[in-house]
C-alpha cells in the first residue's frame, strides 16, 4: 500500500509540473500574440521545455504501464503517442522564422493537451486521496468497505 | 457564330424596367403642376429645385416624409455613377435613410460603356435643362400614354424607376419596395421626373440586342436583384456543342496582354490623392463591405506592396522634416498624418482617417481653414498633399545610432569557384563598384573566404597588405581578431583594393573541393552582429564539412507525385531556418549567389535569403565567359542600388479591416510588423486583408504602408504610403474594380508558398480553382439573364487572369514535375518570383515574343523606328515564322531564335559564323560586330535592358531545330502551346469554360 500512495503522490507532482508547463507555453503564445514579447525570445522559452515536457510525460505513461494502472496508462498514451509523431516528424520544437503563420494551430494542440492533463490531474488526485485515505485506515485497523468514503 | 463579342448591357435592357415609363410624363400638361409652367424650362428647374417644388404642389397626398430623401439620394447617386471622370464624393456625406449600402463614390470602372455620362449632372443644379434626356420616342414598342392619369397608380412607375436607377447599377440592398414608393409617388411632380430620368442611350442597344428586349417584356415589375447591368463585360463564345472536339474557339481572338502590364489608372484618378500603383495596388480597388460579399470573392483580397520603387525622374517622393515638432501620429492607432486626414475645429483638431479618433493639432502645425474646412498652408505641406511622403524620423524612432552600410562578403574558394571563373569576375566587380558603395564615408566593409578552412583578412588601415588568417577548428568557431575583419571603406580604401586585386591570384591553385559553408556563415554572423548589413554570400558547390552539411537530393525522380515531394523545397536542415532567424534579429540581410553545374540545395540555400529580406541569384553551370556579363551587372547593381537598411514595415488597414497574411521575403516579428534587415528597390511584398467586423459601416477603406528604415546617408527615415479604397456593396464592382496584376502576383506566391507543404500539382490545381470559382461567381451574376449558356463570360477587368493563370502553371517553380525542371532551377525562380513587383512578374509569366528580322533589315537606327516593326506575338510556335529572327524577352534573359530559313547573311553578320556548319550556339557569345546589323541588334538589346535595369538580361542563341537547347530555352516557356502533358492555351480556356459551368 506504501508504494501505491508513493506512485501517485509522485504522479500528482508530475502532473502539476505538466500542467504548469503546457500553461506556461500557452502564456508564451498569447504573449506574442498580444506582440508582449518578440518571437525569438518566446519560441527559446517554449523550445526549452519541450524536450523535458516529452520526456517526464512518457515516463509517466511507461510507470504506468509497468505498475499495471490500464485507466491511466490510456489516459497518458494519446499524449505520448502525439508526442512521439511530433517527434519523429522532427515537428516537436517551435520554427521562429514561421511561428506567427502557425501560431493558431500551436494554441489549439497545446489547449487540446492541457484538457488531457487536467484529466489526468483530477485522476490522479482522486487516486491519491482515495489510496491516502485507504492506507491510513488501514493504519488505524478499520476496515473500509469497498464503497469507499467518497 | 462571333468568336468574341462585346456585350455592352445597358440599362435598357433591364427587365424591371417599365417600358412606359419615359411616356408617363410625356403629356406635360396634364399634371397640375406643369400645367401653370412652361413647358420645358420649368420642367428643369421644377426638378433641381425638388423640394420646395414638392410643398408647392397642391394635390400632393402627403407622402411620408421618409421617402423623399431617399428619393432625391438615389437621383442624386444615379448621375454621380454615370461620371467616369468624376471627383471624389467626400465620402462622408450622409447616405439618405433606407439605402445603406449605397455608396456616392462607386463608379464604373471602364469608360467603354454604352451610356454616355448625362448631362444631367452629378447635384441638381438649375442652370443646367435637363431636356436632351432620353427622347421618348426612341422607344419603339411604348404605346404612347398620353392620357396617364396622374392621380392613380400609373405614376407608381417613373417613382419606381427612378428609385430603380441606382438600384440598377449594382446595389443589390438598396432595394426599393416599389409599392413603398407609391405614396411618394403620388405627386404629380414625381411622374415628372421619372419622365426626365431615363438614361439617354434607351433605343442604341435595344436594336443591337434585340434578343435581350424579347425576354423583358414591358412593364414587369422589377423583381429579386439585378446587380451590374450597367456593366460590360465580355464573352467568348464556344460552338453550339460545348465540349465538342472542335469547339469553334478562334485561338486568335482570345485575349492575350500583349501590351504587357497596365497599371490601373482609374483608380488614382479617382482617389487623386492616393499613392502611385507602382507603391501599392490592390487586388480589387473595392473592398467588400461585409463578410458574404467577401466570401463570394474567391480572387484573394489583398495588395502587392513596393515600398521603396523606383519612381521617374520628377515624382520622387517628398521628404519632410517636422523637425522638434515630432511626426503627427494618430495618438491612438498610430497612423502617420496624411492627406485623407480631415482637419475641424477651426484646424485645432484633426480626425484620423484610419481609426476616426480627434487629435490635437500641435501648436506648430496648426494653420487656418478656409472657407471649405481646408488648410491654407495645403500647398506647402507635401504629407497633406501627396499619397507618398517621406518623414525624417527623430531620436524617438532609433533604438540605437543609425547603422552605417556594411557589406561583407562570403566567397567559396573551392575549385570549382576558380575554376568557372566566378572568384575573378566577383573580386573585380566588387572592386569597380568600391566608390558607388552607397553611404561614403561611413560605408564599412569584409571578406571572408573559405573553402574546407576559413579565412579572415585583416584589412586595418595601418597595414599595406592585407593579413590572412586561417582558422581550420570548424567544429567550434572563433573570431581570430576582435575587430578590423570589417574596416570603414575609405580609410582602409588601399588595403581592400589590394586584397581584391590579389584574391583570384592568391586561390588560383587552390585544388580544395569541400565546402565548410556552415561553419563560414556562423564566422560571417560573429563578426556582423554587432552592426547588421549585407551579407553577400558567392557559394559555388554543395556545403560539404560540418554543421549545415547538406546532402544530394532530388535526383530520386520516384519522389514526384508522392507525399514526400514538397520536403525537396524545404531546408533539409534546421540549421539554415535558425541561422537566418539569428541573421535577421540582429539586421543582417543575406543574399545568396549561387554558381554550380551540380546540385546546391537553393531550397536550403534560399532560405537564408527568404527570411532576412534579401534574393538569391542563380547562375546554373557559370562560365565567366558566358555568363560573366551578368554576375556583373547584377553584382554591381546589387552594390549600388538605394539600401533601405534596419527596416521594418507595417501596413495599416482602416477600422474594420485586418492584414493576415504576408506573402515575400522578411521574417514577421510581431503579427503585423515585416522585420526586413536590408531592403532595396527591387523587392515587393504581399499580403491579404480580411474583414474583422461581418459589416463595414465606412464607405471608404484607407490602407497605409509604413517604412521604417535607415538610410544610407545615416539617417533615420520613414517612408508612408497611403491609399484609399471604397467600400461597396456589390460583388460586380468588385469584379469591375478587380486588377489582373495584383492577382495574378497574390495567385503566385500562394502557389509557390503552396508548393512548400504539397506537390506541384496540387499548387496547379488550386490556382485553377480559384479561377475557376471566380468567373463560376461572375458568371452567376450575369449569365441567367443574358442567356449566356453557351458563352464563357468573364469581366473586362479580368480578361486577361485565365492566360496568366496558365502562365502560371507553366513558369519553372510549378511546371510539368521531375524532367520538366532541375530542382535547383525551380527552388530559385521560386524565391525571385516571392520578391518580384507586379510588373516584372507578369513580364516573366508572359514574356514578349517579338519578330526582329524586318527591323534588321529595313529600320534605322533611329530609337523610334523601332515600333514600326515592333509587335508582341502570341506567344505559340504558330508565331514563330520559319524564316524569321525573334527575340523573346522574359525580363531576365533574352532568347534569340534563328529560325531554319533564315537568310544565313543575317546570322553570320550577327554571330560571325556560318550556322550551316551546324556550331554549337551554346558557346557562341553574341557581341557587337562591325556591321550595322549587330550594331542595331545591340542597340535594340540595349533599348530592352534600359526598361528593365533590375536584372542582365543574357542574350541566349539558338536555332530552330537545334535539340534538346530549343524546347528548353524556348519551346517550353510557349504557354499557348500544348507541351510536355500541359493544356495549350485554347484547352485551358475550354477547361476552365467547362468546369465554370458545372454546377454553375
Amino acid at each position: 500500500m506504501a508504494w501505491d500512495l508513493f506512485l501517485w503522490l509522485i504522479s500528482f507532482f508530475v502532473s502539476m509540473a505538466l500542467l504548469a508547463v503546457v500553461i506556461y507555453q500557452l502564456i508564451c503564445l498569447s504573449d506574442l500574440e498580444f506582440d508582449c514579447i518578440n518571437p525569438y525570445d518566446s519560441s527559446s522559452r517554449i523550445n526549452a521545455v519541450v524536450i523535458p515536457e516529452f520526456i517526464v510525460q512518457g515516463t509517466l505513461c511507461a510507470l504506468y504501464l509497468v505498475t499495471w494502472h490500464w485507466f491511466m496508462f490510456l489516459i497518458t498514451a494519446p499524449v505520448m503517442y502525439y508526442h512521439l509523431r511530433l517527434y519523429m516528424k522532427r515537428q516537436h520544437f517551435i520554427d521562429v522564422t514561421e511561428i506567427f503563420r502557425l501560431l493558431n494551430g500551436e494554441k489549439k494542440h497545446r489547449m487540446v493537451k492541457l484538457a488531457f492533463y487536467l484529466l489526468l490531474f483530477f485522476s490522479v488526485v482522486y487516486r491519491l486521496v482515495a489510496t491516502a485515505v485507504i492506507s491510513l485506515f488501514d493504519d488505524d485497523d478499520i476496515r473500509v468497505p469497498e464503497s469507499r468514503v467518497f | 457564330m462571333t468568336p468574341m463579342a462585346n456585350e455592352k448591357t445597358g440599362a435598357s435592357n433591364f427587365p424591371g424596367r417599365p417600358a412606359a415609363s419615359p411616356f408617363a410624363a410625356a403629356p406635360p400638361t396634364m399634371t397640375p403642376f406643369l400645367s401653370s409652367a412652361p413647358v420645358v424650362g420649368s420642367e428643369a428647374s421644377g426638378y433641381t429645385a425638388f423640394p420646395p417644388a414638392r410643398f408647392n404642389v397642391p394635390s400632393m397626398s402627403s407622402p411620408p416624409s421618409s421617402y423623399v430623401p431617399q428619393d432625391v439620394g438615389s437621383y442624386q447617386n444615379f448621375p454621380t455613377s454615370h461620371f467616369p471622370p468624376a471627383q471624389p464624393v467626400p465620402p462622408s456625406r450622409g447616405t439618405p435613410v433606407g439605402q445603406p449600402g449605397l455608396s456616392p463614390s462607386v463608379l464604373p470602372s471602364s469608360g467603354q460603356q454604352i451610356l454616355p455620362p448625362p448631362p444631367v449632372s452629378f447635384r441638381p443644379q438649375p442652370q443646367i435643362p435637363l431636356v436632351p434626356m432620353g427622347p421618348p420616342q426612341n422607344v419603339p414598342h411604348t404605346p404612347p400614354r398620353g392620357n396617364v392619369p396622374h392621380s392613380s397608380l400609373e405614376p407608381s412607375f417613373p417613382a419606381s424607376r427612378s428609385t430603380m436607377q441606382p438600384y440598377l447599377q449594382g446595389y443589390p440592398n438598396v432595394q426599393a419596395n416599389p409599392a413603398s414608393q407609391v405614396p411618394s409617388a403620388r405627386s404629380p411632380f414625381f411622374a415628372q421626373q421619372g419622365g426626365y430620368v431615363p438614361p439617354p442611350p434607351v433605343a442604341a442597344p435595344m436594336g443591337v440586342n434585340p434578343r435581350e428586349q424579347m425576354q423583358h417584356p414591358g412593364a414587369v415589375p422589377p423583381v429579386g436583384p439585378f446587380p451590374g447591368l450597367l456593366e460590360e463585360f465580355q464573352s467568348l463564345s464556344f460552338g453550339s456543342v460545348p465540349g465538342a472536339i472542335d469547339p469553334g474557339l478562334d485561338s486568335k481572338a482570345l485575349p492575350r496582354p500583349l501590351d504587357g502590364d497596365i497599371e490601373p489608372k482609374s483608380f488614382i484618378e479617382k482617389y487623386p490623392l492616393n499613392c502611385h500603383p507602382r507603391y501599392l495596388r490592390l487586388t480589387t480597388s473595392a473592398i467588400p463591405n461585409s463578410q458574404s460579399l467577401f466570401s463570394r470573392w474567391h480572387l484573394p483580397l489583398g495588395a502587392v506592396v513596393h515600398p521603396l520603387a523606383e519612381a521617374p525622374d520628377g515624382e520622387e517622393v517628398p521628404t519632410v522634416n517636422f523637425g522638434s515638432m515630432g511626426i503627427i501620429r494618430c495618438r491612438r492607432c498610430r497612423t502617420y498624418i496624411n492627406a485623407y486626414v480631415t482637419f475641424t475645429d477651426g484646424g485645432r483638431k484633426w480626425s484620423c482617417n484610419i481609426c476616426a479618433f480627434l487629435n490635437d493639432v500641435p501648436g506648430e502645425y496648426f494653420s487656418y481653414l478656409d472657407a471649405n474646412g481646408r488648410r491654407t498652408d495645403l500647398d506647402q505641406r507635401p504629407e497633406l498633399s501627396r499619397g507618398s511622403v517621406e518623414f525624417v524620423a527623430p531620436t524617438e524612432y532609433m533604438v540605437r545610432p543609425p547603422m552605417p552600410p556594411l557589406y561583407f562578403f562570403l566567397i567559396d574558394v573551392s575549385v570549382s569557384a576558380v575554376r568557372s571563373g566566378m572568384l575573378e569576375v566577383v573580386a573585380n566587380t566588387i572592386r569597380s563598384c568600391l566608390d558607388e558603395l552607397p553611404g561614403y564615408p561611413r560605408t564599412q566593409i569584409g571578406f571572408l573566404t573559405f573553402d574546407s578552412t576559413l579565412h579572415f583578412y585583416n584589412m586595418k588601415s595601418s597595414l599595406t597588405q592585407p593579413q590572412m588568417m586561417v582558422v581550420s577548428d570548424l567544429e567550434d568557431i572563433f573570431v581570430p581578431l576582435p575587430d578590423d575583419l570589417l574596416v570603414n571603406l575609405s580609410e582602409s580604401r588601399n588595403v581592400v583594393d589590394a586584397f581584391l586585386g590579389s584574391l583570384p591570384s592568391m586561390f588560383q591553385d587552390n585544388v580544395n573541393v569541400e565546402s565548410a559553408f556552415g561553419p563560414a556563415l556562423k564566422a560571417a554572423f560573429m563578426v556582423m552582429n554587432q552592426l547588421g548589413g549585407k551579407l553577400l554570400i558567392f557559394q559555388s558547390g554543395l556545403p560539404s564539412l560540418s554543421i549545415g552539411r547538406l546532402r544530394l537530393r532530388g535526383d530520386d525522380h520516384r519522389v514526384y507525385g508522392t507525399d514526400k515531394e514538397n520536403a525537396l523545397r524545404i531546408p533539409e536542415d534546421s540549421f539554415y531556418k535558425q541561422m537566418a532567424a539569428d541573421l535577421t534579429k540582429y539586421q543582417i540581410g543575406v543574399n545568396v549567389y549561387a554558381f554550380s553545374d551540380k546540385y546546391t540545395d537553393i531550397a536550403s540555400l534560399g532560405t537564408l535569403a527568404k527570411y532576412t529580406g534579401g534574393q538569391v541569384y542563380y547562375f546554373p553551370s557559370f562560365k565567366s565567359t558566358v555568363h560573366g556579363e551578368r554576375l556583373r551587372y547584377e553584382l554591381a547593381r546589387d552594390l549600388t542600388r538605394e539600401t533601405a537598411w534596419e527596416a521594418v514595415m507595417r501596413i495599416r488597414c482602416g477600422k474594420g479591416g485586418r492584414v493576415t497574411n504576408y506573402h515575400g521575403h522578411f521574417m514577421l516579428r510581431s503579427t503585423d510588423l515585416l522585420a526586413l534587415p536590408a531592403v532595396d528597390c527591387d523587392k515587393a511584398f504581399a499580403m491579404q486583408f480580411s474583414l474583422e467586423e461581418t459589416l463595414l459601416t465606412t464607405q471608404t477603406i484607407y490602407f497605409q504602408v509604413a517604412l521604417l528604415y535607415t538610410s544610407s546617408s545615416g539617417e533615420r527615415r520613414i517612408r508612408v504610403h497611403t491609399a484609399a479604397a471604397p467600400v461597396v456593396a456589390d460583388l460586380g464592382e468588385m469584379y469591375r474594380q478587380a486588377d489582373t496584376g495584383a492577382i495574378v502576383s497574390l495567385l503566385s506566391r500562394l502557389a509557390i508558398e503552396k508548393t512548400l507543404t504539397h506537390k506541384l500539382e496540387d499548387a496547379r490545381h488550386s490556382v485553377q480553382l480559384r479561377i475557376v470559382k471566380a468567373l463560376r461567381e461572375y458568371r452567376n451574376l450575369h449569365a441567367v439573364q443574358h442567356r449566356l449558356a453557351a458563352r464563357m463570360i468573364y469581366p473586362e477587368s479580368l480578361k486577361f487572369l485565365p492566360l496568366y493563370g496558365l502562365a502560371l502553371c507553366k513558369s519553372t517553380p510549378l511546371r510539368g514535375g521531375f524532367a520538366d525542371a532541375q530542382l535547383d532551377e525551380r527552388c530559385a525562380a521560386g524565391f525571385t518570383m516571392m520578391t518580384l513587383p507586379v510588373g516584372r512578374l507578369l513580364k516573366l509569366l508572359h514574356p514578349s515574343l517579338i519578330r526582329i528580322d524586318e527591323y534588321l533589315e529595313k529600320g534605322s537606327v533611329k530609337a523610334d523606328d523601332f515600333k514600326n516593326f515592333s509587335k508582341m506575338l502570341p506567344l505559340s510556335t504558330e508565331s514563330l515564322d520559319p524564316r524569321g529572327l525573334y527575340i523573346y524577352d522574359d525580363g531576365f534573359r533574352f532568347i534569340i531564335w534563328f529560325s531554319r530559313m533564315l537568310s544565313s547573311a543575317i546570322a553570320f553578320n550577327l554571330l560571325g559564323v556560318d550556322l550551316s556548319g551546324f556550331p554549337d550556339l551554346s558557346q557562341v557569345i553574341l557581341c557587337e560586330r562591325d556591321n550595322e546589323m549587330s550594331r542595331k541588334l545591340m542597340g535594340l538589346l540595349k533599348r530592352f535592358r534600359e526598361s528593365d535595369p533590375s536584372y542582365y538580361q543574357l542574350p541566349q542563341v539558338v536555332r530552330q531545330g537545334e535539340q534538346p537547347r530549343e524546347s528548353r530555352l524556348l519551346l517550353a516557356n510557349l504557354v499557348e502551346d500544348q507541351n510536355g502533358g500541359t493544356s495549350g492555351h485554347v484547352d485551358w480556356i475550354l477547361q476552365i469554360h467547362r468546369q465554370v459551368q458545372q454546377s454553375a
